[in-house]
C-alpha cells in the first residue's frame, strides 16, 4: 500500500508539475484575451489608468488568495478569513485613531492573524476535527463579536500615514508591489523549499506524506499560519485604501477568495495548485467586474459568469484526475 | 479544450454585450423599482402634488390625564444609546424641552440595538410611571404590544426615526419622505453640475427596497424639473467599501471628461465615491452628492472635494418629536389635523395619515458638517 501510494503521489506530482504551467498560461491567456475584447469594444478599457486602478483595488483580494491557495492545497478550507480581516481592520484602525506608532498598527493585524489562524490550525489538525466546522465556528465568533463590540460604528479620522496603501514604490503603487512581491515569495518557496513541498504531499495523500517523513499535523499548523499572516497583509492594503474602515465584515469576501484560489487551478480536493494561478485568477475576476461596466452588460450576469468560471475549473480538474487515475489502473 | 473555454467565454461576453447595449435603451433608470411616484414641485416650495389624504390610523390612550399646559414628564427609548446619531436626537429634545419650559425628557435604552431590551425599559418606563413615551422601534412588530400597553394606561407615544405599526402610536415624526430624497438629491446635483450635466449612479444592488424607491423618485423629479441632465447608468456594490470605491473608479475611468456627477446611494457608496473622485484627481470637476452621515463625509466635506450630503438633521428630529408630543398633550393635535406647530421649524405637514413629516431634507456642507458625530 504505501509503496503505491508514493509512487502515485509521485507520479500526481509530476502531472501536476507540468499542469500548473498550463493552467497559469491559460489564465495569463484569458487575463490579456478578456482586455482585448474589452479594449476592442470600448478602448478606454485599456487606459494605463483603468488597468493600473483595476489591480490596486484587487490586491487584497490576490494577497489573501495566497494564503487560501495553500490552505486549499494542504486538503483543508477556510472560510473566516473574510470576517477575519474585518476584524483585524476594525483593530488595526482603532489602533491607529487612538494613537498608537502607525508601525504597531500595521504589525498588530499581522501577529493576530497569525495567531488566530494557528490556533485553528491546531484545532484542525490534532482534534481532527474538519476544517470547514471549525472555520464556519470562527466566522461566526469574528462577525459577531465584530458587531458587538464596536456597534456598527465606523472608524473615521484616520491619520494620514497610516494609509500604506497610498504609497508607491518607484512609481508602482503599494498594494501592487506587495502583491506582486508576496506572490513571487511564495511561489518560489512552495516550489523548491521542502516545507514548502510538504504542504503539497500532506494535501495529495497525508499518509503517503507522513511515510516520507512530512509531519502533516504540523504543516497544517504552518499552513494556517502562513495564511493569518497573508489575511494580515491583505488587511493592511484592505484597511488603509479608503479613509473610512466599515466595522462590519466584508460580505462575500471568503467566497471571492476562494473563488480566486479555485479558479487559479487550486484543487479543492487538494495537493495540486501555484499561488501565480490564484494571483493570476483574481486579476481576471476583477477584470471581468471591471468589463462588465465597460461594455454594458447588466451586472446581474457578474455572478452567473463567476459561478461558470468555477464550474468550469472544478469539472475540467475532476475530468484530468479521472483520465490520469484511469491511466494508472491500466498500467 | 483550453483553446475552446477561451474562445467560449469571449464569445459570450461580446454576445453579452450586444444583448446589453438594447436593455439600456429602455425609459427606467438602473435601480429603480416600478412603483409610482410622486415628485415634488420644482421650486423650493417643494409642495407635493395634491394626494387623496388618508384617514388618521394611528392609536389612542385611554383615558389620559388632562396636562394641557402643565408640567409632563417624558421618556425617549431610542433604538440604542451611546451612538452619535441618538446623542444627537436626544440633544434636539433637550432643546426643545429647554424652550417650551413645561417638559422633562429624559433618555434611556439598550446599549445595543435589541428588541427584546428596549421592550423591557419601555415595560419599566410605564410602571414607574410618565406622561409620555418618544421611542425609535428596533422592529415595527415587536414593539407594538408594550406600546399598545402604554397607551391602554392612559401614556401618550409618539414615534421618531424608526416606525411601529401605526395603530401602537399616535403620531410618527418621519424625517424623510422618498420624493423629498429624490429632489434634494436631483437638485443638489443640477446645482453643482449644471441642467445638462451627465451622472452616473452607484447604489447597493437593484433591488434593495430604499435606494430602489429613492432612484425612482430621483427619475421622476428629474423629469420634471431637471430634464436636460442626463444619466448614464446604475452600478451596483452592494454595501461594500472597497468594491463601492473599484465600482466609482471603474465609472470614472470608463466615461473620462463625460462623467459630471457620481450619487452615492447609501452611506458606505458615497464616501467611496468621493475617495475615488479624490484619488483620481477630479475634485471640483466630477461632483459627488449623496446619501451618508456626516462623519464619514468630513474628510470630503472639508478638501472641498464634496459639497452636498444629503440627510436629515438628527436634532431637529428629536427637537420635532417633542413639539409633536407637547401639542399631543395640549390637544392642539388631534386626529384629523393637517399640520402641527414645531417651534423654530415652523409649521410642520401631517402625511400618511398618522405621521409629521419633518420637512425636506438636510445638506450638510462645509459651514455645518464639524456640528455633527455621527
Amino acid at each position: 500500500m504505501s509503496a503505491a501510494a508514493i509512487a502515485g503521489a509521485a507520479r500526481a506530482q509530476n502531472g501536476g508539475l507540468r499542469r500548473f504551467a498550463s493552467q497559469e498560461a491559460l489564465l495569463a491567456l484569458a487575463v490579456i484575451g478578456l482586455a482585448v475584447v474589452v479594449g476592442f469594444i470600448n478602448p478606454r478599457f485599456l487606459a494605463t489608468r483603468n488597468l493600473s486602478d483595476l489591480l490596486l483595488g484587487n490586491a487584497y483580494i490576490a494577497i489573501a488568495a495566497i494564503g487560501m491557495s495553500m490552505v486549499i492545497i494542504s486538503g483543508n478550507i477556510d472560510i473566516s478569513v473574510g470576517a477575519l480581516i474585518g476584524v483585524l481592520a476594525t483593530i488595526s484602525g482603532s489602533l491607529a485613531v487612538a494613537g498608537a506608532p502607525i508601525l504597531v498598527s500595521w504589525l498588530v493585524p499581522l501577529v493576530l492573524g497569525v495567531a488566530v489562524m494557528a490556533a485553528q490550525g491546531a484545532v484542525v489538525a490534532y482534534l481532527r476535527i474538519p476544517a470547514i466546522v471549525v472555520t464556519l465556528g470562527m466566522l461566526s465568533i469574528l462577525k459577531g463579536g465584530l458587531i458587538s463590540v464596536t456597534g456598527g460604528k465606523w472608524i473615521t479620522d484616520l491619520p494620514q500615514n497610516f494609509h500604506l496603501a497610498d504609497l508607491s514604490f518607484l512609481n508602482v503603487p503599494m498594494p501592487v508591489v506587495i502583491m506582486v512581491l508576496a506572490t513571487a515569495l511564495a511561489a518560489v518557496w512552495m516550489r523548491y523549499s521542502a516545507s514548502g513541498r510538504a504542504i503539497y504531499a500532506t494535501g495529495g495523500n497525508a499518509e503517503a506524506a507522513r511515510l516520507c517523513g512530512v509531519n502533516p499535523q504540523r504543516t497544517v499548523v504552518m499552513v494556517f499560519a502562513l495564511h493569518g499572516f497573508f489575511a494580515g497583509i491583505a488587511t493592511l492594503v484592505y484597511a488603509t485604501q479608503l479613509r473610512v474602515i466599515q466595522s462590519t465584515t466584508p460580505p462575500g469576501l471568503e467566497l471571492t477568495v476562494i473563488t480566486a484560489s479555485v479558479v487559479g487551478g487550486v484543487s479543492i480536493l487538494g495537493g495540486v495548485g501555484t499561488v501565480v494561478g490564484s494571483t493570476l485568477a483574481a486579476i481576471l475576476i476583477a477584470e471581468i467586474t471591471s468589463a462588465l461596466v465597460f461594455i454594458n452588460v447588466s451586472p446581474y450576469w457578474t455572478d452567473a459568469l463567476r459561478g461558470g468560471l468555477i464550474l468550469a475549473t472544478v469539472i475540467a480538474d475532476i475530468l484530468r484526475r479521472q483520465r490520469r487515475a484511469a491511466r494508472g489502473w491500466s498500467k | 479544450m483550453k483553446a475552446r473555454l477561451l474562445t467560449s467565454t469571449a464569445a459570450t461576453i461580446v454576445a453579452l454585450a450586444f444583448a446589453a447595449s438594447g436593455a439600456n435603451a429602455a425609459g427606467k433608470w438602473d435601480g429603480a423599482d416600478d412603483l409610482p411616484t410622486s415628485p415634488l414641485a420644482c421650486d423650493a416650495s417643494g409642495a407635493a402634488a395634491p394626494e387623496a389624504a388618508k384617514p388618521y390610523d394611528g392609536g389612542q390612550p385611554t383615558n389620559p390625564p388632562d396636562k394641557a399646559g402643565k408640567e409632563i414628564t417624558l421618556v425617549d427609548v431610542p433604538k440604542l444609546i451611546g451612538i452619535g446619531y441618538f446623542n444627537a436626537t436626544s440633544k434636539g429634545m433637550q432643546d426643545a424641552a429647554k424652550e417650551l419650559g413645561n417638559v422633562k425628557v429624559t433618555t434611556d435604552g439598550p446599549t445595543e440595538a435589541k428588541i427584546d431590551e428596549q421592550i423591557k425599559f419601555i415595560d419599566n418606563y410605564i410602571t414607574r410611571g410618565v406622561d409620555g413615551i418618544l421611542f425609535a422601534a428596533n422592529d415595527p412588530v415587536a414593539i407594538a404590544p408594550v406600546l399598545k400597553k402604554a397607551l391602554s394606561k392612559g401614556i401618550h407615544v409618539v414615534g421618531y426615526d424608526a416606525n411601529s405599526t401605526p395603530d401602537a402610536r399616535e403620531w410618527f415624526v418621519n424625517q424623510a419622505q422618498f420624493n423629498g430624497i429624490g429632489k434634494a438629491m436631483m437638485d443638489s446635483m443640477a446645482k453643482e453640475i449644471g441642467e445638462d450635466g451627465s451622472f452616473a449612479i452607484v447604489t447597493s444592488t437593484f433591488t434593495t427596497p430604499n435606494q430602489a424607491r429613492w432612484i425612482a423618485e430621483m427619475q421622476a423629479y428629474a423629469a420634471k424639473c431637471h430634464p436636460k441632465m442626463n444619466w448614464l447608468e446604475t452600478v451596483e456594490a452592494q454595501e461594500d467599501n472597497n468594491l463601492s470605491f473599484n465600482q466609482a473608479t471603474t465609472l470614472i475611468n470608463k466615461y473620462g471628461d463625460k462623467l459630471k456627477g457620481l450619487f452615492g446611494m447609501t452611506s458606505v457608496a458615497t464616501p467611496a465615491s468621493a475617495e475615488a473622485v479624490t484619488k483620481a484627481g477630479l475634485c471640483g470637476k466630477v461632483a459627488v452628492v449623496g446619501l451618508a452621515t456626516p462623519n464619514a463625509m468630513k474628510p470630503y466635506v472639508n478638501a472641498g472635494c464634496v459639497k452636498s450630503v444629503v440627510l436629515w438633521n438628527p436634532v431637529d428630529l428629536g427637537y420635532a418629536a417633542t413639539y409633536v408630543m407637547r401639542a399631543v398633550v395640549d390637544g392642539k393635535l388631534k386626529p384629523g389635523a393637517t399640520s402641527v406647530e414645531a417651534g423654530k421649524l415652523g409649521k410642520l405637514n401631517v402625511v400618511n395619515g398618522s405621521e409629521i413629516l419633518l420637512g425636506p431634507p438636510f445638506i450638510y456642507n462645509k459651514s455645518n458638517v464639524d456640528q455633527f458625530d455621527f
